[in-house]
């Protein structure tokens, strides 16, 4: 092993311009992957979040008793195609509005609870329900408005869409360039040892001497290249949360059902983009020796 | 049974282009031979043969070196010869390593390595081979002093002299204590007087055993020995005399 670490001390003596713009251009690749992993889980929260969110909401009109829309209440939950239904008086309606407006006097002075519309909130059990039932209720009687956030959610989709494209498009390309970097590098390093590979094979070493070393450089500078991207990653999430934005207990969806918390999907990040830091390093330089082998 | 047998080569390294065309011939145990003839006629192209650098388009290369155990590990039974002898072109590419030890080889440009001394030299050649460090301790210096650089030990290729650094080639050559050596044009580069040097050696290590095959085009050296000389002309084998002459 001491003499693998030689040999990596030499190489990054004698070629010091290449290993540093070679790890660079791997840590960019790395940071591009970890940010679009991190967007992907971030979408797929958000877009829970969104579904899980009070998908109808019916505004009842003044006259419309409570009692109307208790028994409106109990109908529809005997409707398979509704998940869970709320009912929000006027009174509590007003206490929301309170709430979310009590920085703003002036507005609650002109504003008594019985101008808010009691109103019941309606979560579809699948979003392709929404439009159906929603014309539904604008033909129950009492309905004064009836919203939902289908458009939201659709509009939210095609966005994540794309940056699921763009970005999976992104690392795609970022992964190709940095196989090819790590290939080129590598030849070049064996290209400057041509002579010594070739007089080693023709003294009867076997592939596993010449191959050990370049390989054990290769893994070294994609895990080196993937530690950088997952320090700066842990770096700017840390900041992040450190100005409030992205708390460190929230909770975010890992995959469609799977619920986990920040701190584990970061550590699940690392882990991933340090497997792939090794594993790309590993596949990079065994191409470009395989070429090398060849006599 | 003859060491090395060549057996209807033919070589084309471009179709319709025969570098070697249906040569044929024996060396035995403990021979030295002299492969003569122009520049480009098939020498070195025979040497890589042996050493496997190349595969000819037809015929065999056997070679009588190979211990039972490691053609039977190595190979099918089909691609063995005889019990013990081994067609080169169909050798495993993994058996390569333990072939290239029985065939030391020393080539025109020296192919040292430049950034080691005279010991790194030899010893990566047992380096290779999984010696322990007690072994390679014990025989490099052997070997250096066999070539007489016993006391050259420390010093870079480029402090020594082209024969001096032909010698180390031998050197590294001879650390497997292969059964046969062979030189490649091993005086194109070097001095007269080095050249002396290089084949009192070369006809050293025959003497203690080792077969030698050298390809060259100095008409001096071939003329002196008084050895047998296979001489090849436009990739055929035109002569083969004992205690021939470069000429002859």
């Amino acid at each position: 092993m001491s003499k693998h670490w030689e040999n990596l001390k030499t190489v990054y003596v004698r070629e010091r311009f290449l290993v540093v713009s070679n790890v660079a251009v791997m840590t960019v690749t790395f940071l591009v992957l970890g940010f679009f992993l991190s967007t992907a889980v971030g979408m797929q929260t958000a877009i829970r979040t969104l579904e899980e969110q009070a998908q109808i909401t019916l505004f009842f009109k003044d006259e419309y008793l409570e009692a109307d829309i208790l028994a409106l209440k109990e109908k529809l939950i005997g409707d398979e195609r509704v998940l869970s239904t709320r009912y929000i008086s006027k009174e509590e309606a007003f206490d929301i509005f309170t709430d979310i407006n009590r920085d703003e006097p002036i507005l609650l002075e002109a504003i008594s609870k019985d101008i808010l519309p009691a109103s019941l909130e309606i979560r579809a059990a699948k979003l392709v329900e929404l439009t159906n039932l929603a014309t539904e209720f604008e033909s129950i009687e009492g309905v004064e408005e009836v919203k939902f956030f289908k458009d939201i959610v659709d509009r939210f989709r095609q966005w994540a869409n794309i940056v699921y494209i763009v970005g999976g498009t992104l690392v795609l390309i970022f992964v190709g360039l940095s196989f090819a970097v790590v290939m080129s590098t590598l030849r070049l390093t064996i290209n400057s040892k041509g002579d010594e590979i070739e007089i080693m094979k023709l003294v009867g070493a076997n592939d596993d001497y010449v191959k050990k070393p370049l390989l054990f450089q290769g893994v070294f500078f994609g895990l080196l290249s993937s530690f950088i991207a997952s320090v700066l990653i842990l770096i700017i999430f840390t900041s992040v949360h450190f100005f409030g934005i992205f708390g460190a207990t929230s909770v975010l969806v890992l995959v469609p059902g799977v619920k986990i918390a920040s701190w584990l999907f970061l550590i699940i990040l690392v882990v991933l983009l340090l497997l792939f830091g090794g594993g790309l390093g590993y596949l990079g330089s065994h191409t470009a020796i395989k070429k090398y082998l060849k006599y | 049974m003859p060491q090395i047998e060549f057996k209807n080569i033919v070589k084309e390294y471009e179709p319709g282009n025969k570098v070697l065309d249906n040569v044929s011939f024996t060396i035995d145990a403990g021979e030295f031979v002299f492969l003569v003839g122009p520049s480009g006629v098939g020498k070195s192209t025979l040497v890589k043969l042996l050493i496997r650098e190349e595969i000819p388009n037809e015929g065999e290369v056997l070679f009588d070196g190979l211990s039972e155990l490691e053609v039977a590990e190595g190979m099918e039974t089909s691609l063995v010869s005889s019990p013990t002898s081994v067609n080169v072109p169909d050798l495993p590419y993994e058996r390569l390593p333990e072939l290239r030890r029985r065939i030391g080889v020393v080539f025109q440009d020296f192919k040292v390595l430049k950034s080691k001394n005279v010991f790194e030299n030899v010893a990566v050649a047992l380096e290779v081979g999984g010696a322990s460090e007690n072994e390679i301790r014990e025989v490099v210096p052997n070997v250096l002093s066999l070539v007489g650089l016993a006391e050259m030990i420390e010093k870079f290729p480029k402090e020594l002299s082209g024969g001096e650094i032909q010698r180390l080639s031998i050197a590294r050559a001879l650390a497997h204590e292969p059964d046969v050596l062979v030189a490649d044009e091993p005086t194109g580069m070097i001095d007269p007087k080095s050249t002396e040097e290089v084949v009192r050696v070369l006809d050293k290590i025959n003497s203690l055993g080792t077969t030698v095959l050298m390809a060259t085009h100095d008409n001096t050296i071939v003329d002196s020995m008084k050895k047998r000389v296979l001489r090849i002309e436009e990739g055929k084998i035109v002569s083969d005399k004992e205690g021939g002459k470069y000429s002859e």
